[in-house]
């Protein structure tokens, strides 16, 4: 509260974010009150600062309140279910494989015979009514 | 619910009271998750994957807290770590000022100033309140969001989000006042004749 000082109207100003998200201690508030009861400037910037905050809050909350899609509540509910009985049938979708042979032969005659083989499968899980779900 | 009874609780019965309890909140958690990703296709993804890590970590939710921050960690902790990993993070200028109140100087503002400034956020349009929220830096926007959409408290917030109570109200603070700073520039763009906003020096991100 020191940092508090009568009739400083730049703290009183700062300390409204705090007044209006409710931190700030009793010895505060009561500083403050006495400012603001001789201060018509402080006092009528706090109220506009109210007055603001609500209205901006008014105006977020009726302009963010989108719908989700239906297909998201569809599997939403789908994959939990999913999660918990285990119904996913898991389809093996593509399989590449890809075998490397290399050959080489030095100047003795040695012959070096090399073969590398990459395999690559990816895997769609579905749910029981078909819908994909996951890659794998 | 005692603890007891969860641990006897079974699987099947977990998701229906998950079901029951923990998906009304599908379109709230949409909605924010709109403001986290700006966009409606990785806002579904967020939600999907929130609620799935959610229902797999169910049995950790200590039932009669609150479920509803509860899924808003579950929400933003997936966006920090999936969403964002690829991106490079927004730098807020100059770091976070934890004592944000020595940075700003206030001063007072005229009556008709402040009589535009409240006449201009009434009549804005809801597509410019989106475009100035979605303007603002993600870690301001966020808190915004949680503390003035959803109502949580700083505490609460800075639980969510994972920051100390002081960053959070560091956040609220300069967000607003950028909010406010952009929505008072798209009415003068509508011809509201709005004197500039307190402090209205701009703070870039």
């Amino acid at each position: 509260m020191s940092a508090y000082e009568l009739g400083a109207c730049n703290q009183i100003l700062n300390s409204f974010v705090l007044l209006l998200e409710g931190n700030i201690n009793a010895p505060e508030i009561n500083i403050i009150d006495v400012h603001l009861a001789e201060c018509t400037n402080c006092s009528a910037e706090l109220a506009h600062e109210r007055t603001m905050h609500s209205l901006l809050q008014d105006v977020l909350r009726r302009t963010c309140n989108e719908t989700a899609p239906i297909d998201l509540h569809d599997s939403i509910y789908q994959q939990i279910h999913a999660q918990l009985t285990g119904t996913f049938t898991t389809e093996v979708i593509t399989e590449i494989t890809m075998t490397e042979i290399s050959i080489e032969i030095d100047e003795f005659g040695n012959i070096e015979h090399r073969e590398v083989t990459f395999e690559h499968t990816e895997e769609i899980q579905y749910l029981e009514d078909g819908s994909e779900s996951d890659k794998g | 619910m005692t603890s007891t009874e969860l641990v006897k609780e079974s699987a099947a019965d977990r998701a229906v009271r998950f079901e029951r309890d923990a998906l009304v909140f599908t379109n709230q958690l949409y909605a924010a998750a709109l403001r986290y990703t700006k966009n409606p296709h990785d806002a579904k993804d967020l939600v999907q994957d929130t609620y799935l890590k959610a229902f797999a970590s169910f049995h950790q939710f200590e039932p009669g807290t609150n479920l509803k921050a509860w899924l808003y960690r579950v929400l933003t902790t997936t966006f920090i770590n999936t969403y964002r990993k690829d991106q490079r993070r927004p730098q807020i200028s100059g770091g976070e000022i934890e004592d944000w109140q020595l940075a700003n100087a206030a001063s007072h503002t005229s009556n008709l100033g402040k009589s535009a400034e409240v006449e201009a956020l009434e009549n804005l349009p809801d597509s410019d309140i989106k475009r100035a929220l979605l303007d603002i830096p993600e870690e301001f926007r966020i808190a915004v969001y949680l503390a003035d959409v959803e109502g949580f408290s700083y505490k609460e917030i800075a639980d969510i989000v994972g920051v100390p109570a002081g960053t959070v109200m560091s956040r609220l603070h300069r967000g607003r006042k950028q909010l406010r700073e952009r929505l008072t520039e798209y009415a003068k763009d509508l011809g509201y004749s709005v004197k500039p906003a307190k402090g209205s020096k701009e703070e870039t991100p």
